[in-house]
């Protein structure tokens, strides 16, 4: 068989695939914690993706959903026990529902004002988070003593034993990846891009746009709150400067950065955006400037993103038998 | 201009390549904020420490090897911190040394404890960091409620009445904020005035006015000698004259040059004593080789800290001759007794606090200097 | 009310900051619908350039306070336009034809280039510009003290303001500014060099940001590598907030905001203060979408 473009990308997929889940057996503890980031922000990036991507709405907040869900963990876990685990969907849901809150009146909002107001949004909880709103989230000080997760009764502690930490968010990492896939591949995935290419035409074709857009916000916001849950655990302590507007920001250059609309290009933009600075750490106080001339660089020569979303294709020979029955 | 572009690129990468392996050596790790918003007093604390480290090797090094300075950049971020933390733990130092802001060492903690290293705060004076029972966590400074002890002290000798107390909502500044409130109250002193201002920005008149209005006999501002000197030279340009008294995190001589010394005389704050006011051998030696190579004295005191912990951890590997973690968390919570530091005798409590009086007043004069008040 | 009086003119002492850097923002933003989240940091460098060039060249002991000030900020703006443009040339002009967010991430970038680039040159710590140079007279408007340089910014602002305004509106290069703004094709079979246009807007853009620098500099002495980042959110808030690509929206934005801050924090909360104002400037744009002087245009994507 000869091998096509498409055979090759796959192969290629699998590669890095079978290198990621190996990753902590020939990386030390400190590179398995650059991974373990690293998909953090790639599941984070991935549900930006679903606004940002696929909805084609600008939105740089996405730290508020990541905040609302630690720190529902964070204060449930220490105040009552519950295993953080358990929390997951309630991290996501709370998330959510703050979502679907304030997306409702802002979602009819175009390009930069929504920029500017979910710019808002994530410093309104920040600001909130610090002075500490309903006398629970602890202030300045953020809340620590938060347990680790257990699995089958096996306690994984991401502080002491990284590499099994990075199992659990490989498995919530691959388990988001085929979600997201069969999610972008469906009736709702299609509308979704299809109303960010032409509102008027999808709304001509009875798209609820307005409502596909809603929906998209809160499936991003409550992924990103159960994602909240894993950092929360992960840390075992929080506190809001680890949720402020350029936290947001990174995730917003994950986006774009590996390829708005494009699963591979975004896990590729966290890989980058997260793991570079980690590269540079030897150039000290330089690395951070390297980083923003790499960071220039790559988007000049890679405009649309490193790996932007691929055309649909519509295979001719389908359409030619089609043609010959008829 | 791109293939400029991709140069430039091709050599940060080639300069970020890691460096040969240096065989036989004891390493000790730094974490400290090289950027991001402290960026200034990391890059001091790795100046200070890279300049005793440079000392000691001279000398002809730590048990007959040389001191190599393994440093992490936290950026002043819990999240990077962390990732600092990894990163010196795989490094196989013998010992840390930082970092600054409380809860950026709060996020590397744990990290160091599992690891079995010892880490050596040197800025973060957070209460409950100490009260974790990590055996190997010390600090060379001290803790919020201590420096709490000696403002409420300082503010009931001047006989104020009606006191202000102004915090910045970081950690550290809400921390002693609070725990002066808490002393105040039960001393029945009246706080007239207990709020945050927006640190990083630049016009405090708003809060300035407001806190006039509440008419307070002083203030005592809890945050950061950039933000010190903004309030002070506002204060100043609006015609009032009430008396600021600041936190140890105001002993910078750029508080001075920022607001002008008009408007910085007469400002008082608490504060470790510097090199500068102390008699020992160390602190003139320490000084006279600063100023030979970085051309200034020491700007913040919480590098000269770092720079305490990194001689009590060479003092300790001295003196037990190992690297071995137990030996030498031993040695420094039993055996170090008034160790003579940079800031004042050094010696550590169960809990890895440093002990003994530390806190000065200091006041500004009409030429700018600090001056240390008896 | 006088305390209310005293915190309306100082919301409007950081108001016509914000407005300054705002206008520099809506104008890159009217022609090319970018972002430029350099901008603030464009900001910074203007008032480190300004801070080296007022202590090397000693303007102000050859030839005055007034005459020394404006020859700095001449100069300093000259030298951030010229900054302005090879940013643009570099890393915004390649993605002209890419989808918009690509240019907000090299801006992203840029930014953080800027401002490590001036912490490695200039050092980290807080930089200091001499005292004294400004006059410190206080004047006294229906009672209230008012220091004399709260006029002059306020009164800079304004100028340049009507100044870019009239340019725009009444020049030939204005018109064709206008006429690039609202098509680049169109303007290119109209006859007008829309590249040089794009130069000159990124010259004209930075180098208002650069005169803020300067100002800021002087009025509050203490300038730091850090500061471009808030000041830049500030004056995009602002010009948000006025309507953005407007530039009386910017002034109204900048004015308003400083105006919202100031008696937001002396009425409702000091340490929310900058919850309430984006609070507010949320619930503008809930009952204005296109902000206060935006136009309701169709949006171009």
């Amino acid at each position: 068989m000869k091998p096509d473009a498409d055979n090759i990308r796959k192969g290629v997929y699998a590669a890095v695939a079978v290198l990621w889940i190996l990753a902590p057996l020939y990386l030390d503890k400190y590179w398995t914690d650059v991974l373990n980031n690293v998909a953090i922000y790639a599941v984070l990036g991935l549900s930006l993706n679903i606004i940002l991507g696929y909805g084609g709405m600008f939105h740089m907040g996405h730290a508020a959903f990541f905040a609302i869900g630690a720190y529902t963990t964070a204060i449930v876990n220490t105040a009552w026990g519950v295993p953080v685990l358990w929390l997951m969907p309630f991290a996501g849901i709370a998330a959510g529902v703050f979502a679907l809150a304030v997306a409702r009146p802002i979602i009819h909002l175009r390009g930069d004002y929504l920029l500017i107001v979910t710019i808002g949004m994530v410093e309104i909880v920040r600001i909130a988070l610090i002075n500490n709103v309903f006398g629970i989230t602890g202030g300045a000080n953020g809340i620590f003593g938060i347990s680790p997760p257990t699995v089958f009764g096996w306690k994984i502690n991401g502080i002491v034993a990284p590499g099994h930490y990075f199992y659990l968010l490989t498995v919530f990492l691959g388990a988001t990846i085929i979600l997201f896939y069969l999610l972008e591949h469906s009736r709702f995935g299609r509308a979704l891009k299809f109303t960010c290419s032409d509102e008027v035409a999808a709304t001509g074709s009875g798209i609820n746009a307005a409502g596909y857009k809603l929906a998209a916000f809160v499936i991003g916001a409550v992924w990103a709150g159960m994602t909240g849950t894993l950092y929360a655990a992960k840390i075992g302590f929080i506190s809001p400067e680890s949720f402020s507007f350029w936290e947001s920001v990174i995730m917003f250059m994950i986006v774009i950065l590996g390829g708005s609309g494009s699963i591979p290009g975004v896990l590729l933009g966290a890989i980058l955006i997260i793991g570079l600075p980690e590269v540079f750490q030897g150039l000290q106080q330089y690395r951070l400037l390297i980083f923003g001339i790499v960071l220039v660089v790559m988007m000049i020569f890679r405009p649309q993103g490193i790996l932007p979303p691929r055309p649909r294709k519509y295979p001719v020979d389908k359409f030619e038998k089609q043609e010959v029955s008829l | 201009m791109k293939k400029l572009l991709l140069l430039i690129v091709a050599a940060g990468f080639i300069a970020a390549g890691p460096p040969a392996a240096a065989q036989d050596t004891i390493k000790i790790g730094l974490m400290c904020p090289l950027t991001g918003s402290w960026a200034a007093e990391g890059q001091d604390m790795k100046q200070i420490v890279q300049l005793l480290a440079g000392q000691v090797n001279d000398r002809g090094g730590l048990l007959g090897k040389n001191v190599d300075v393994v440093i992490g950049d936290d950026g002043a971020d819990p999240r990077t911190a962390a990732l600092a933390a990894q990163r010196l733990a795989t490094r196989d130092v013998s010992a840390v040394i930082g970092t600054y802001g409380s809860s950026v060492t709060e996020a590397s903690q744990n990290i160091y404890a599992s690891a079995g290293i010892i880490q050596i705060a040197n800025g973060s004076t957070a209460v409950r960091l100490t009260e974790k029972d990590l055996p190997y966590f010390f600090r060379t400074c001290p803790r919020d409620d201590e420096q709490a002890r000696v403002a409420v002290k300082t503010l009931m000798e001047n006989n104020y009445e009606q006191i202000a107390i102004l915090h910045d909502n970081t950690t550290y500044a809400k921390g002693l904020a609070d725990e002066t409130k808490k002393l105040l109250d039960d001393k029945n002193a009246e706080v007239v005035f207990f709020n945050a201002l927006t640190p990083g920005e630049q016009d405090y008149t708003t809060i300035l006015t407001k806190l006039k209005s509440d008419n307070p006999d002083v203030v005592f501002f809890t945050g950061y000698y950039p933000e010190a000197a903004m309030l002070l030279r506002q204060k100043r340009d609006m015609g009032w004259d009430v008396p600021f008294i600041g936190g140890d995190a105001n002993n910078n001589p750029d508080l001075v040059k920022i607001a002008g010394k008009e408007a910085a005389a007469g400002f008082r704050f608490l504060s470790p004593p510097v090199p500068q006011d102390l008699p020992s051998a160390q602190a003139r030696d320490f000084l006279s080789s600063y100023k030979g190579k970085y051309g200034s004295a020491p700007g913040s005191i919480w590098a000269v800290l770092a720079g305490d912990a990194f001689r009590v951890i060479v003092k300790a590997i001295e003196e037990t001759g190992s690297t071995d973690t137990d030996k030498l968390a031993d040695y420094l919570h039993n055996d170090l007794e008034a160790f003579p530091g940079l800031t004042g005798p050094i010696a550590f409590n169960e809990k890895g606090d440093r002990v003994g009086d530390v806190y000065r007043v200091y006041k500004v004069n009409a030429e700018g200097n600090f001056v240390l008040q008896e | 009310m006088e305390v209310f009086f005293t915190q309306l003119t100082n919301g409007l002492a950081v108001g016509g900051i914000y407005a300054l850097i705002a206008l520099g923002y809506t104008m890159v933003y009217g022609v090319l619908k970018l972002i430029n989240f350099a901008h603030g940091d464009l900001f910074t460098i203007g008032a480190y350039l300004g801070l080296s060039l007022l202590t090397s060249l000693a303007l102000t002991d050859h030839v005055g306070a007034a005459a020394g000030i404006v020859i700095l900020a001449v100069m300093v703006m000259g030298l951030v336009g010229v900054i302005g443009i090879l940013l643009d040339r570099a890393a915004y002009k390649p993605l002209r034809t890419s989808p918009r967010l690509s240019a907000v991430v090299s801006a992203l970038g840029a930014s953080i280039v800027f401002s490590n680039t001036v912490m490695l040159v200039y050092g980290p710590n807080p930089k200091v510009y001499p005292q004294g140079i400004l006059p410190t007279t206080v004047f006294h408007v229906f009672g209230l003290p008012v220091p004399i340089m709260r006029f002059v910014i306020l009164g800079a602002s304004v100028i340049l303001m009507i100044g870019l305004y009239v340019f725009i509106q009444r020049t030939k290069i204005g018109t064709a500014i206008r006429a690039a703004a609202i098509d680049q094709d169109a303007a290119r079979l109209m006859g007008i060099n829309v590249d040089r246009v794009i130069m000159l807007v990124f010259f004209i853009g930075p180098a208002l940001g650069g005169a803020a620098g300067v100002m800021v500099g002087l009025y509050y002495g203490q300038i730091k590598f850090t500061m471009g980042w808030i000041y830049g959110l500030k004056a995009f808030t602002a010009a948000i907030l006025g309507g953005i690509g407007n530039i009386p929206g910017a002034m109204v934005g900048g004015l308003l905001l400083g105006v919202i801050e100031s008696l937001g924090a002396a009425y409702i909360s000091m340490a929310w203060k900058d919850a309430i104002a984006f609070f507010v400037l949320i619930l503008i744009l809930i009952v204005r979408p296109t902000g206060l002087l935006g136009e309701r245009v169709a949006e171009k994507v």
